[in-house]
């Protein structure tokens, strides 16, 4: 069997990338892997893809400070040394966190990730007391569903979001509702901040510019009982 | 509500760019982006392509032009492309003016909008454009507080159409004159006579210093003349110290010809999204209809050398995992193979490819395609153009029925199940057994696939797509006197191969009719046109290049309520003598030499590749004090026929 080194790489995304879709970042990743003249694995057959596997996909236009990719490579590189090159070589935006080499065995990134967390942002169409925030929080998350209808490929379907809300705080920060948030992501299912947020903003009648949300990922985690723990630490 | 970088930001990030669809079109940003601090620059210009990111990221010239004056200390060029439509929408409804990609500043912040004029069917985008950055239409009605609009690129071989929008054209190829015009308008600022405060009448004054720089054609210092029928007269000067006729500028060692060693990479897919290799410029098979190969003569091409060390240099610059070698026609270039195989050689352990974007209809092509195919898996298109050897022999496209089939079968045995074939419809003497020789050749090509493949014991069946374009009678070609097939004649044509081509593993499409005349109309238009253009984009006609946003009845009421007669650009066959809206321009090929060509067209007699035999007397190496450049031995492929 041939030998594979695979490593880690923890990395944030910001403006102007936001912007990019997932199939856009994964491209950007791969050039810059290039230009950092980075030995990267690559699959067989007439067009040879390199091996690089995301933890989650972001929506475009999120803000995201703990992002996550394994990547394989043809040979062993110090991951400092990857670390180093691939800052440099991405575009604006991308920041290169840290970068770790990843076990044999490991499992996958992706089926590992099972919890996000988030904290949205968005003005207030008038001003209220905090007082509001809490109660809204209170009564919604008494409910015992949450639906929500999507947009999928086989036409609208509803789901029940609530089973994937583990933490949700909520404050008034300058005329901005800010809610925090760590929901379910990955293989189980996926929460959506801006559902969350029109759920506590409708149950409890909150005065929001609900299309001026902004959306911040502030890092994906394996949950481990109790603990959440960062795809770094878990190898 | 005056808007600066700081509100446009505001309002893109703030929701804007939430609303609309692909939002790395309008945020810049790319690897390799150039982002200068204004407080240091003399002189800025905005590049604009009239058309959407994704097709404007693809055109070499810009990528060329981008970094050549970025390179300049106090120059800046940042980008502009025409917002899509959902985009549009959204701006107008915030009333935020056209912005450019690397600083959002509103466009006339720029000393300079230039536009490339790549297809006529952009046209209306340009005026679009102009509405939407608040810049008044008409170059009469601009004062110095507005950029200077400048257009050049291939359309501007004719750019009369664009006259009353344009304040300068640049003729030719942009390397040398596009620096030379920004360093005068600097001069310009510097001194305190235009732009630099509020009272200042430099506007003419900095055009008429513009129009001595070789190349640049001001339209407002010339005049169309028409006689009492509305017949074309002429277009003279209407005041001294212009010339009266402006050449086209040209780089005559594209060696030594500035190229850049980085090239911004775009983070959405884009229509060329690799490394562009410009191996040579210019062709000289020249096919009867081609403009290309009338306007960018003569050709020049690049050593191994150079070649090879761009590539190096690109693909560290931009990550890129393919090298595209781009030229007219690629194939030609006299070292093509042991360019190839060296690139290969090089490139291939970090994978990357090496691609051909134009084949020859020969063996010698398919060898050149098999070999890129030792790292990525292609295409095949072949464009033999016309059906039948009489056709092919009028427009002089040097490929035999024997040439085809030899590089089908080559390409069949070689791996290949399927290939597209590209012909023209509407040719000048074409009859309906040219057309049936498309069908023939078409069904030949599958049944020669079929059975190369049978004895292979491939279960795949072959494919083959034949595509059809409309012939345009084009300026500065042999066949610009030529008149184009009417509208209902194109489309009985297309009809007929749409029942020919029934064969399943046959797929044919083809260009809309409708679109090739108001190409024809662009193309040959004079200054009349311009009216016609600004009623068409009145009534909201943009992105006319794009099938769903084609409004051919708006383009009709825009013609009759100018009182336009489109026919009379599209149908007419002109006389010889006759002076023509674009005489005034020069581009090197001689009026005769066309003449000539035009002459030996109708009589089904060919012209040989200078490159290959003598001198064909195009006229433009002593026009242009040029010559041939050619950097490798000069090899024959097709001897048995030029």
């Amino acid at each position: 069997m041939k030998s594979m080194y695979r490593i880690r790489i923890a990395f944030s995304k910001q403006d102007p990338v936001r912007w990019l879709s997932h199939l856009d970042t994964q491209k950007a990743f791969e050039r810059a892997l290039r230009r950092a003249e980075i030995p990267l694995a690559f699959s067989e057959g007439f067009n040879p893809h390199p091996k690089i596997a995301f933890a989650s996909a972001l929506a475009v236009g999120v803000v995201s400070l703990g992002e996550y990719a394994d990547i394989e490579l043809a040979e062993d590189m110090a991951p400092e040394t990857v670390k180093e090159k691939l800052q440099q070589a991405m575009p604006e935006g991308f920041g290169v966190q840290a970068v770790k080499k990843v076990p044999q065995g490991t499992q996958a990134l992706m089926a590992a990730v099972n919890r996000a967390q988030y904290r949205v942002r968005v003005p207030l169409a008038k001003e209220i007391e905090d007082g509001m925030v809490k109660a809204a929080l209170a009564k919604s998350l008494a409910e015992e569903a949450w639906l929500v209808e999507r947009e999928g490929k086989k036409g609208r379907s509803t789901k029940d979001i609530r089973g994937g809300i583990y933490q949700l705080t909520g404050h008034i920060v300058e005329s901005h509702l800010v809610l925090e948030m760590v929901v379910q992501t990955g293989s189980e299912g996926n929460v959506r901040p801006e559902e969350v947020l029109e759920i506590v903003a409708r149950t409890g009648s909150l005065p929001v510019h609900i299309e001026r949300i902004r959306i911040l990922r502030l890092g994906l985690f394996v949950a481990k009982g109790d603990r959440l723990m960062t795809p770094l630490e878990v190898i | 509500m005056q808007h600066t970088h700081e509100s446009i930001n505001k309002a893109l990030e703030e929701g804007l760019l939430t609303k609309v669809t692909k939002p790395t079109r309008y945020t810049g940003g790319e690897y390799n982006q150039v982002k200068k601090d204004w407080a240091d620059i003399d002189v800025s210009m905005a590049f604009g392509f009239p058309d959407v990111y994704e097709v404007g990221m693809s055109h070499l010239g810009l990528r060329i032009l981008y970094h050549l004056i970025n390179e300049q200390p106090r120059m800046v060029m940042e980008r502009v492309f025409a917002p899509w439509v959902d985009m549009e929408k959204e701006m107008r409804a915030r009333q935020l003016p056209l912005f450019s990609l690397e600083s959002r500043r509103p466009l006339t912040d720029f000393d300079v909008v230039g536009f490339t004029l790549q297809y006529e069917m952009s046209y209306t985008n340009i005026l679009n454009m102009l509405d939407l950055a608040g810049i008044p239409l008409k170059s009469i009605e601009r004062s110095d507080d507005a950029p200077l609009i400048m257009a050049g690129g291939p359309c501007a071989v004719n750019p009369e159409p664009l006259a009353d929008f344009v304040d300068l054209v640049v003729l030719g190829e942009g390397e040398e004159v596009l620096p030379r015009i920004l360093q005068r308008i600097a001069q310009f600022k510097q001194a305190g006579r235009w732009r630099t405060c509020a009272e200042t009448r430099g506007r003419e004054e900095l055009l008429f210093a513009l129009a001595q720089i070789p190349g640049v054609y001001v339209p407002a210092f010339y005049r169309s003349e028409y006689d009492e029928k509305g017949l074309f007269k002429g277009t003279i000067p209407n005041r001294s110290g212009v010339p009266a006729r402006i050449s086209k500028q040209i780089v005559a060692d594209l060696d030594k010809a500035y190229f850049p060693t980085k090239s911004l990479v775009p983070f959405m897919d884009v229509v060329h999204d690799r490394v562009m290799l410009e191996v040579l410029r210019g062709c000289s098979r020249s096919c009867r209809f081609c403009q290309a190969g009338s306007i960018y003569r003569p050709v020049r091409e690049r050593s191994m050398e150079t070649l090879k060390k761009q590539a190096d240099e690109l693909v560290k610059t931009t990550g890129y995992d393919e090298i595209a070698l781009t030229s007219l026609s690629t194939a030609d270039y006299t070292c093509v193979e042991p360019l190839i195989q060296s690139l290969i050689a090089t490139h291939q352990e970090q994978k990357v490819g090496v691609s051909l974007p134009s084949l020859r209809v020969d063996a010698f092509s398919v060898n050149l395609a098999k070999e890129v195919q030792k790292v990525r898996k292609t295409g095949l298109t072949f464009a033999p153009e016309a059906g039948t050897q009489r056709l092919r022999d009028v427009i002089n496209k040097g490929v035999t029925e024997e040439n085809l089939m030899e590089t089908v079968e080559s390409a069949f045995a070689n791996g290949w199940t399927g290939l597209k074939l590209y012909f023209m419809i509407g040719l000048p003497t074409e009859k309906e057994e040219d057309l049936e020789g498309i069908a023939q050749l078409a069904e030949r090509v599958v049944y020669r696939g079929t059975g190369i493949l049978r004895e292979k014991g491939i279960k795949k069946s072959v494919k083959v797509t034949v595509s059809t374009s409309s012939f345009v009678p084009k300026p500065q070609t042999p066949f610009q006197w030529e008149p184009q097939a009417r509208i209902e004649e194109l489309e009985e044509k297309q009809a007929y191969l749409k029942k020919r081509l029934k064969d399943r593993r046959i797929n044919y499409n083809w260009h809309d009719a409708k679109v090739s005349f108001m190409e024809a109309v662009l193309a040959k238009g004079d200054r009349r046109i311009g009216d016609v253009l600004y009623r068409a984009w009145q009534k909201g006609c943009t992105f006319d290049g794009w099938s769903e946003y084609f409004h051919f009845d708006r383009w009709q009421e825009a013609f009759a309520e100018s009182n336009i007669d489109p026919e009379y650009y599209a149908y007419r066959t002109i006389r010889y003598d006759e002076p023509l809206p674009w005489d005034h321009l020069d581009f090197g090929v001689q009026r005769q030499y066309l003449v000539r060509e035009h002459k030996k067209a109708l009589e089904e007699s060919l012209t040989h590749d200078c490159r290959l035999d003598s001198c064909s007397g195009c006229g433009v190496c002593p026009t242009l004090g040029v010559s041939l450049d050619l950097r490798g031995e000069k090899h024959v492929p097709n001897s048995d026929r030029i």
